[in-house]
């Protein structure tokens, strides 16, 4: 029955003839483990094209919308970080059988005649699947990608005259923008695939009319290509495919935080297989006083793909083809060595934790602050993400909105060049070297403002603690205030006069009283001011029989002769506001004369914040979350 | 160009089938003819689709349209970035350039477009674009070395946006830092704000 069903449909479509015309090829030595790199790649290929198709089906171009789809299908999608993991990884292994092939080719003595044509066709798929992955890179639309992708698009506006034009037809005009995503995407999507099926048809026919570069041996006889090959490369593909997948699901794809095009990423690195570019761009530096640059990223590796391509002429005359393997050993060293560095490079801060004034350690330390800041930034972004969804203006746009990453950004900007924020999860380092600004005749560095205005924080402004008191680094320590007045009166007023170990108690007591009664004036969003109802009251109390001494400087309450920073409302919002705006104003350092350094953030004359941007900052020092509307 | 060939075309048509005999590829004029026809048929709609995908990115500028915008007195092709009292003498600070931008089928207005680095050099503006003349990647100043660092390709800069040469690693930039034109106003103070060719040893505005 299937017998006569089988002749039926094989006399109409002649099946039995391609299928023998296709399998049947001969294998002169017999079927052999090491011909199976080339159906490796082909597999992989095919693995890319289906799961890339069906990531089509989710991902959408387009300045706003390419990360956010991504995004979806990286963490919301069923089965999507699989997915999007498996395309991941198989690219890098087809980057990685790449040379084996290629090498295997050359060992062989594949690339020379009557096999040229075959080894050019190579040679193109080579360079389209390494196109296919810069392409894909960018896809994401995240900062490394972004950032990444930005040199590579710079370096095609290296070459004189068409530089710049190749250059706005690949970003699609002079910025980075919708047009770049959908240029690239049709080209990872659409040119390049197809561009590779041509000739990867091209190349195996190529290989069909020559057949296998085999040296036949008396000891193997010849096989059919069907069935023992077949098995072999089926074999080694499965494993492939289980390999691949096991990495995606052992370690899921990432992505990182959204591009943003005028938050620079200090991290910005190729794909691992293009670090080699990478480096080498460091070792053309001009100094031969023309342009290097050229060379490094264009005219170098085109003589070395030209050589590649002139090989099998070279095969041709005696000793051509050892120059050839030497020629092409060289190259894979180089690359190999140019990885290694790029990487040591990066990891030079981990790897050598002593040499700290180094150049390299301190460039390598920044490497890896970026990549902490970045993986701040997408956990931020997560969660905003989780609570409310992404806009239709993008994830940027919910990013503006959003206190934490924003005061971040902004304090990093404009407040850490003297202000540290030492916070538990989202810390902001403070002023590098004490003496980094050489004018300056003091060390300088402002108070710590992690938890400013909590009841913690004031206690620290009141204490004498050589280590956290007002006289150590976290407070006055590197300001002129540390021989100013405040500094003064808690030293040697406050905590002079407790002589005693009960004054001390007694005092330490008073001074949480009225710590928490100061912080209920910033009524900040963590604190629990209800339940501390007796210490902000009894604190009320020692503020306005003045029991510490405040109010002989400071106004509070009824008391209206202070002349230095207003304890009405200290901390609240509209007093960081004031405080961040036009610190010298009524109220704060009233005139400047006590002000030592703290800028003008938003006056008339400056305007080195937006209003918008200072609201984000008080919410950000506030701990307050919400989101600002506009 | 080849308008006489649908006449050849019509008369070969007409002729009679005379025989089965192959012969060349481009042995009759029926050959020939197709193979011009078939040509074409290839290459007309890639030039079309070559024409539109080359040519609007080349005639659209998109770059912001409207520059300097709302600010008074600001000059063709100046935009607004600072007041003269955010200036420091010492340390350059970095200012964004705000201003309405176009991506593809969106306006968005008062956009971040791009940044530059500023300080008072004595009675002068000192205004650098923050974009490394190396490869495009962005310099931040440190100011632990007091100097321009690129995260990328290790490119520094002195402060006065030379190049920093003497250091151990590599300096791959071809140039210093890219000085921007000044013009104060007052107060205000309006940078030309362009964009330069990377990687070239001349400075040259894309």
């Amino acid at each position: 029955m299937f017998r006569k069903l089988y002749s039926w449909f094989d006399s109409r479509t002649g099946i039995q003839a391609s299928l023998e015309e296709a399998l049947y090829e001969n294998i002169p030595g017999g079927a052999k483990w090491r011909y199976v790199s080339g159906s490796m790649l082909v597999f992989a290929f095919m693995t890319q094209l289906i799961t890339g198709l069906f990531l089509w089906m989710y991902y959408s171009p387009g300045s706003q919308n390419a990360w956010a789809s991504v995004y979806y299908i990286t963490f919301e999608m069923e089965g999507g970080n699989l997915l999007r993991g498996i395309h991941h990884v198989m690219a890098q292994a087809m980057v990685c059988l790449l040379p084996i092939h290629l090498l295997q080719v050359v060992i062989e003595k594949a690339y020379t005649k009557p096999r040229e044509f075959n080894w050019w066709l190579g040679l193109v798929l080579m360079k389209i699947t390494l196109a296919l992955g810069l392409t894909g890179y960018l896809l994401p639309w995240d900062q490394q990608g972004y950032w990444a992708t930005k040199v590579a698009t710079e370096l095609a506006a290296l070459p004189p005259l068409i530089g710049g034009l190749t250059q706005k037809l690949i970003v699609g005009g002079s910025d980075y923008g919708h047009f770049t995503l959908t240029r690239f995407f049709a080209l990872h999507a659409g040119v390049l695939p197809g561009l590779l099926i041509g000739f990867l048809v091209l190349h195996l026919a190529m290989f069909r009319k020559h057949g296998i570069t085999a040296h036949s041996s008396p000891h193997r006889p010849d096989q059919l290509f069907w069935p023992m090959q077949v098995l072999k490369d089926g074999i080694a593909c499965a494993l492939l495919f289980a390999v691949v997948v096991f990495a995606a699901i052992a370690e899921p794809v990432e992505l990182g935080p959204p591009a943003e095009p005028t938050e620079a990423f200090g991290a910005a690195r190729p794909e691992w297989y293009f670090l080699f570019l990478f480096q080498m761009l460091k070792y053309f530096d001009g100094s031969l006083g023309f342009n290097t640059e050229l060379v490094g990223a264009i005219v170098l590796p085109v003589v070395l793909i030209g050589f590649m391509f002139a090989m099998p002429l070279i095969a041709r005359k005696k000793f051509g083809h050892h120059l050839n393997v030497t020629v092409i050993v060289m190259i894979i060293s180089a690359v190999v060595y140019l990885t290694w560095e790029a990487k040591q490079e990066d990891n030079y801060y981990l790897n050598h934790p002593d040499d700290t004034q180094s150049e390299a350690y301190n460039r390598s330390k920044r490497f890896h602050e970026e990549v902490g800041r970045s993986e701040k930034e997408f956990e931020l972004i997560q969660q905003l993400i989780k609570d409310y969804g992404i806009p239709l203006g993008g994830p940027t746009a919910l990013q503006q909105r959003d206190p934490l990453t924003m005061g971040l950004r902004l304090f990093r900007r404009q407040c850490a060049s003297c202000h540290a924020y030492s916070h538990d999860e989202y810390a902001v380092a403070g002023p590098p070297n004490p003496d980094a600004r050489h004018d300056s005749p003091l060390n300088y560095g402002a108070p710590d403002l992690a938890h400013f205005g909590s009841v913690k924080w004031i206690q620290g402004l009141l204490s004498n603690d050589a280590a956290t008191g007002i006289r150590s680094e976290r407070y006055f320590g590197k300001t002129l205030h540390v021989s100013g007045e405040m500094a003064e009166h808690v030293h040697e007023t406050m905590w002079a006069s407790a002589e005693t170990a009960a004054d001390r108690q007694t005092l330490a007591t008073q001074i949480e009283q009225v710590a928490w009664a100061l912080s209920a004036e910033a009524q900040l969003p963590y604190l629990d001011y209800a339940a501390n109802q007796e210490k902000i009251e009894a604190g009320i109390a020692h503020l306005n029989d003045d029991t510490l001494g405040c109010i002989e400087c400071h106004n509070y309450g009824d008391n209206e002769d202070g002349y230095v920073i207003d304890l009405n409302g200290y901390a609240s919002a509209d007093w960081i506001t004031k405080m961040i705006s036009e610190p010298t104003q009524t109220g704060f350092y009233d005139g400047g004369s006590d002000n030592d350094r703290m800028p003008s953030f938003h006056t008339a004359a400056t305007k080195l914040l937006t209003p918008r941007e200072i609201e984000l900052l008080v919410r950000f020092l506030r701990e307050d979350r919400s989101l600002i509307d506009d | 160009m080849n308008e006489a060939k649908p006449e050849q075309h019509d008369s070969e048509t007409n002729l009679p089938h005379e025989t089965n005999e192959r012969r060349g590829f481009l042995g009759s004029a029926a050959g020939i003819t197709a193979a011009v026809l078939g040509g074409l048929l290839g290459v007309g709609p890639l030039a079309i689709g070559l024409y539109a995908t080359v040519m609007d990115p080349l005639r659209k500028k998109t770059t912001p349209q409207k520059a300097a915008g709302d600010a008074v007195g600001a000059k063709e092709g100046f935009y607004f970035v600072a007041q003269l009292g955010e200036l420091d003498s010492h340390v350059p600070r970095r200012f964004t350039i705000m201003a309405d931008k176009i991506d593809a089928w969106n306006f968005m207005k008062d956009q971040p477009i791009g940044s530059v680095y500023m300080r008072m050099q004595g009675e002068q503006v000192e205004c650098f674009h923050t974009t490394c003349p190396h490869a495009g990647c962005a310099v931040s100043y440190e100011l632990e070395s007091q100097a321009y660092q690129c995260p990328c390709h290790n490119s520094s800069f002195n402060v006065d946006g030379s190049k920093l040469e003497g250091g151990r690693s590599s300096n791959p930039s071809p140039r210093g830092l890219d000085a921007l034109e000044v013009y104060v106003q007052g107060t205000s103070v309006f940078v030309k704000y362009e964009d330069y060719f990377t990687g070239r040893h001349d400075k040259i505005a894309k």
